[in-house]
């Protein structure tokens, strides 16, 4: 064990320290960000800045008042673009050319309610009843499941590379000779794998961090659904589950080549595979409640997106959880066992490439 | 005591090793010669569990080898393997964290190593940023830090300068004096001549010779005659048997038989008799008589 905690220390510590990783940890921080602020630079927050000069009306959410002198200070106003109508003496609007037909509505609707109360007569709301699914969430569902797809997709690709090119090194230079003449080769294989899974795990954590703190700046977290823990967590479980899988696949690949520019080639079974859970999980996102996304989450490893996209963009029960975790767990034991077989064997084959039938017999 | 025992391995139908066996003792320094492609590296290979055997066993002992006791034996293998882009000392502790070693005695150790070897100023470089024959250095220090209780060396001084052959041979004698078993392979063998306790020639996958250096001379004979004459007239040798060779205006005739009183008389009476001796067979000398 000791000897896996070292070897993962040191991916860990020479991993952190290069530009690469810390580009690519402020890249995917700053897009999901930007993501979340998109809403507010495309559409606004949907209020309206009306300037008011004489008495003020009473306040509703759509606008936000602001006080004016005089006519004249609120015209200068309406025309620099600092709000977006002007109310004077409660009877007449300012605008800068055609009033927006929405506001309109609703200085008309806030001056009728004025002339209503003043006449003494209350006025009961309209009640609203929703029958069928509470849709209110959907898009903003779809929103987040469709960016995890992205950032699971992002995440295990790079990861599983770097899981690669380490063994790949290592069998390159024959560093692997010594290497396992002091450690065992699950303990090698293991420290790399875990080293850089934490590092993969930061890299999620800052990601969902920064949405987060974004949409909480942007007062789009009100808008966030309910459950929102629920699909943290998740995401980072099956971040693990889908890793720890393709980063095996990565690292049982690689130990057949020496040379890095072998790699592409040999890794080409798992990078299939990993386009097609991106695929499958994209379909998901969009359509979270088919019968295809509903197969494939309990499938492995589709299941390792498929699942926590489906999560986001709906409710899951439990029991489908359940399975689709113990599968994708008897998947990772399997690949192990494949990895165990073929990589101690192959990574001290150094020169032409190993084929995979050589090492299994 | 390290005893490699019967090994054999074949390649496809290419037999590397066909029955390598020898033994070396605690505190033994041991010179493993042989031509390129004779088995040097598979026999060291598989004694360090790298490469596995199709039959024989090595045992430390008495007792059949297992991954616990060559986890504490220092190893450098013929391709040499280093992390390039980590620091020198930082790669050194870490391998000597990996073998075992608590922190600080991997950084005390590292220390010693880095100075016995030269190594201080480069300690914070990058190991792709040194000449190869330093790369070399921080290779045997890899294979050191640990205080191995067996060391096997493949070729450990290629590419070193004479200062450094001689810090490393320092080293090795020190270590074998703490009672280690030393194998390392070479092809210089006046080197393998001045360390070595016992020498173990293989060809083709057998050994051909092994035993302490002494002994091989012995066996080898008892070493070539060599007369100096000098202002003897031109062929005065030719009935003798052996090869003459003029050095200045002297003559050397070095002879492997015949009766060497016979040969000093035609010597004296040829000219001035400067030296006449039996010299010991060089390593070089045994090795070439017994790959031939
Ligand atoms: N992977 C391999 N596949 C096929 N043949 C091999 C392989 N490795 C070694 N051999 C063969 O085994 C024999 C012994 O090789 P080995 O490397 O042990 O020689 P060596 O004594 O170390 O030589 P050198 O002095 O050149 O290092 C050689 O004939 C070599 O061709
Ligand atoms: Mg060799």
């Amino acid at each position: 064990m000791n000897g896996l905690l070292l070897v993962a220390q040191r991916e860990v510590r020479t991993r952190i320290r290069t530009k690469s990783f810390l580009i690519s940890l402020a890249i995917s921080a700053i897009l999901v960000a930007a993501l979340a602020f998109l809403p507010k630079a495309l559409g606004g927050d949907g209020t309206f800045d009306v300037g008011v000069v004489g008495p003020a009306p009473a306040p509703v959410t759509q606008l936000s008042y602001s006080r004016y002198p005089d006519e004249a200070a609120a015209r200068k106003a309406v025309i620099g673009g600092d709000v977006d109508a002007a109310l004077i003496g409660g009877d007449r609007v300012i605008a800068n050319g055609e009033l927006d037909q929405r506001l309109g509505l609703i200085l008309e609707s806030v001056h009728r309610d004025e002339q209503i109360r003043a006449a003494g007569v209350t006025v009961t709301p309209l009640r609203v009843e929703s029958v069928g699914a509470d849709a209110r969430y959907q898009g903003v569902r779809t929103g987040i499941a469709t960016l995890l797809v992205m950032v699971l997709f992002f995440l295990f690709i790079y990861s599983s590379m770097y899981v690669a090119m380490g063994v790949v090194e290592e069998k390159g230079s024959r560093i692997v000779e010594i290497l396992l003449t002091s450690v065992r080769p699950w303990q090698l294989l293991g420290g790399k794998i875990v080293g850089l899974g934490v590092l993969g795990l930061v890299n999620l954590a800052v990601v969902v961090a920064a949405g987060l703190a974004a949409s909480a700046a942007t007062g789009f977290a009100a808008d966030l659904p309910p459950g929102m823990g629920g699909i943290v967590v998740s995401a980072l479980v099956w971040f693990v589950l889908g890793y720890a899988f393709f980063a095996v696949l990565a690292a049982t690949f690689g130990s057949l080549v020496s040379r890095q520019e072998e790699l592409n080639t040999v890794l080409t079974p798992m990078t299939t595979l990993m386009m097609l859970t991106y695929v499958t999980a994209y379909f998901a996102a969009v359509q979270p409640t088919g019968t295809v996304a509903r197969v494939l989450s309990l499938v492995p490893p589709f299941s390792s997106m498929v699942m926590p996209v489906r999560t986001a963009a709906t409710g899951v029960p439990l029991g489908e959880i359940l399975i689709a975790v113990a599968l994708m767990i008897v998947a990772v034991v399997g690949v192990l066992l494949f990895a165990s077989r073929v990589y101690q064997r192959a990574v001290l084959r150094t020169g032409a490439r190993v084929r995979l039938g050589e090492v299994l017999r | 005591m390290l005893e490699i025992d019967g090994l054999r391995k074949r390649y496809g139908d290419k037999t590397a090793l066909d029955g390598v066996g020898f033994t070396v003792r605690p505190g033994e320094m041991f010179g493993f010669v042989g031509a390129n492609g004779a088995g040097k590296t598979t026999t060291m290979r598989i004694v360090m569990g790298v490469l596995g055997a199709d039959s024989g066993e090595v045992r430390l002992d008495g007792r059949p080898l297992g991954y616990d006791d060559r986890r504490a034996f220092g190893y450098m293998p013929e391709e040499r393997g280093l992390y390039q882009k980590m620091k020198v000392a930082e790669q050194i502790e870490y391998f000597g964290r990996l073998h075992g070693l608590a922190p600080a005695a991997a950084r005390t150790a590292t220390d010693a190593l880095l100075e016995r070897l030269g190594l201080v100023e480069r300690r914070d470089d990058a190991v792709e940023a040194l000449s190869l024959g330093n790369q070399q250095r921080v290779q045997l220090a890899v294979a050191l830090v640990h205080e191995p209780t067996v060391l096997i060396l493949d070729e450990p001084f290629s590419g070193l300068d004479p200062l450094a052959v001689d810090a490393l041979a320092e080293v090795l004698k020190d270590r074998a004096a703490e009672g280690v078993p030393v194998i390392f392979s070479s092809h210089q063998l006046d080197l393998v001549e001045r360390l070595c306790d016992s020498v173990g020639i293989i060809s083709a996958g057998r050994m051909v010779a092994y035993g302490p250096v002494a002994e091989l001379r012995e066996r080898e004979g008892r070493g070539v005659l060599r007369v100096v004459v000098r202002d003897a007239a031109p062929g005065w040798a030719d009935g003798l048997p052996g090869r003459i060779a003029r050095e200045g205006d002297r003559d050397v005739l070095l002879c492997e038989e015949g009766d060497d009183q016979a040969v000093l008389r035609t010597a004296m009476g040829a000219g001035t008799v400067e030296h006449f001796g039996r010299r010991q067979p060089t390593l070089t000398e045994i090795f070439r008589e017994a790959v031939a």
